[in-house]
């Protein structure tokens, strides 16, 4: 569904010299998959996000969603970024029916779905509390019902747990798979943490920093319904090693 | 709500305890070390002029009220429009701020005789001193307040599809509320000096021009009075505009560090 045809992005800075951000990525990612994306900082990955979404337009090469270049954002994509960024002003209910009424999809039924969502997410009970009154990962649980609300076909999630403690991070992570499984939905999740990547997709994808290139893209051969008990297993292991040793060969690289 | 005002009352006691020693050990050593009064009149003695001449300090209080609430009421109408085209793009701001920054650097009080000249004894020179005393900060907070939108709600606008007037109108102004409200409240208590600073110069009527008829004469009492009055007057409306902020928009003015940051 999501095609990457050899895209490149070079940035200009503000003293004029050219950073090349991405070289020669090509991905497929199929409709209601689950991708992961890894790599060191500066390696292009909310970049790379970013003209999915079609917020940023590509150097060269070409961004296609069923067969139609990206040029600018869509409806049908929905992103969730590493903090809330939820308005302060609007009460939890009015946050999450926001992005429909910026877009003039609001109508009578968009109400009933975002509180019927915001049950599903644990919030019930929060609609007029405003974000302020809420912990950080109730923040980050309003902001996934925002970009749901809008039943997009893409799903990007720009390391949308990074501002999380440890365990609201686990809690969250099973969480996302619950609403993700119940939808047609391709993800793409960028992540720092290796382990939440395997958790999660069904394909990590491995980047490598300066210029960002993918430097492999893993299979998971984990069974769904995941859980936490799987990091024990073999696969689990393996994926880690070989994602490990990946980033880890970069860094060599970088440092000879 | 109840033990909350009683709360705040039992606070505010240490500030109304020093206010009250303050004006007794005032009174007392102007009785003790005998001052005379044309240099610092004791409390009493102010009270005493203000009281005798009441509906003479009325008529200037309302004098001077009316041409604050003129020049504030003219920064809030052009200010706030000046941010926002400030704001839409780097180059107004590169061709508008220098401009600003120009009538700051200029001495009101050097401006005012020149105006009045121009403009002619009326009230209008004096509201256009009030407002160029006071619209600077107002701008200033109001610009940094749309400025300071974190670049992902932007970016959230943006994959809204939301056009520029959809972004200033529902994302950029609400979250500049704080900031401009910060800027209100230096506003209204610069309109006072702005209003002050015109009557010094050019009026026959407010407390200004009776603070400089009344030392004419050494009626320093009645000119001490009218500093109060001032003093009150400053109070008053900077309250009026903490007020307005909490009916208005009661999210804004618990918002931690952003008033703080503007003002």
């Amino acid at each position: 569904m999501i095609r990457l045809e050899n895209v490149n992005k070079t940035f200009r800075g503000r003293d004029g010299t050219a950073v090349e951000a991405l070289r020669d990525i090509s991905l497929d990612i199929a409709a209601g998959e689950f991708v992961a994306i890894v790599g060191a900082s500066g390696c292009g990955k909310s970049t790379l996000l970013r003209l999915v979404a079609g917020l940023v337009p590509t150097s060269s090469g070409q961004v296609m969603l069923d067969n139609a270049p990206v040029t600018e954002p869509r409806t049908d994509t929905a992103m969730v970024f590493q903090a809330a960024t939820l308005l302060p002003w609007a009460d939890v209910l009015r946050n999450v029916t926001f992005p429909m009424r910026l877009m003039h999809r609001h109508d009578t039924k968009t109400d009933d779905k975002a509180r019927a969502l915001l049950a599903t997410a644990g919030l019930s009970g929060f609609e007029t509390k405003l974000p302020r009154e809420l912990s950080g990962g109730m923040q980050q649980r309003v902001a996934i019902c925002r970009a749901l609300l809008q039943e997009p076909r893409v799903l990007l999630m720009d390391e949308p747990f990074g501002a999380l403690d440890a365990l609201t991070r686990e809690e969250m992570s099973l969480e996302l798979l619950r609403l993700w499984s119940t939808r047609q939905m391709a993800v793409i999740f960028v992540t720092h943490s290796i382990s939440e990547a395997i958790l999660l997709a069904d394909r990590v994808v491995v980047m490598s920093p300066r210029p960002g290139r993918i430097a492999d893209i893993i299979p998971v051969g984990l069974p769904r319904p995941r859980a936490f008990e799987q990091e024990g297993t073999e696969e689990f292991q393996r994926c880690a090693a070989r994602i490990r040793a990946l980033i880890f060969r970069g860094r060599q690289a970088d440092a000879a | 709500m109840q033990p909350d005002r009683k709360a705040r009352l039992l606070a505010s006691l240490p500030a109304w305890g020093a206010t009250i020693a303050l004006l007794l050990i005032w009174e007392i050593s102007v009785h003790v070390f005998q001052i005379r009064e044309f240099i610092l009149p004791a409390p009493s003695a102010i009270w005493e002029a203000c009281v005798s001449v009441w509906p003479n300090l009325l008529r200037h209080s309302l004098a001077t009220l009316g041409t604050v609430l003129m020049g504030f009421s003219a920064s809030v109408i052009i200010s706030l429009p000046l941010a926002m085209l400030i704001a839409s793009s780097p180059a107004i701001s590169a061709a508008i701020y220098p401009l600003l920054v120009i009538t700051q650097s200029i001495p009101k009080v050097a401006l005012a005789p020149i105006l009045i000249v121009a403009l002619g004894a009326n009230e209008m020179p004096r509201i256009i001193v009030t407002f160029l005393v006071a619209f600077f900060p107002l701008v200033v907070s109001s610009v940094a307040g749309l400025l300071a939108v974190p670049p992902e709600l932007i970016e959230l606008g943006r994959a809204c599809r939301a056009g520029r007037f959809q972004e200033l109108l529902r994302i950029r102004l609400p979250f500049a509320v704080p900031f401009v409200f910060g800027g209100l409240k230096v506003a209204a208590a610069l309109s006072v000096v702005g209003a002050v600073v015109a009557e010094f110069v050019g009026a026959d009527a407010g407390l200004g021009y009776l603070i400089q008829t009344s030392m004419a004469f050494f009626r320093t009492p009645l000119a001490f009075g009218a500093v109060v009055v001032l003093a009150l007057m400053g109070i008053a409306l900077f309250q009026a505009v903490t007020l307005a902020e909490r009916l208005l928009f009661p999210w804004s003015s618990s918002v931690e560090g952003t008033t703080k940051a503007a003002s």
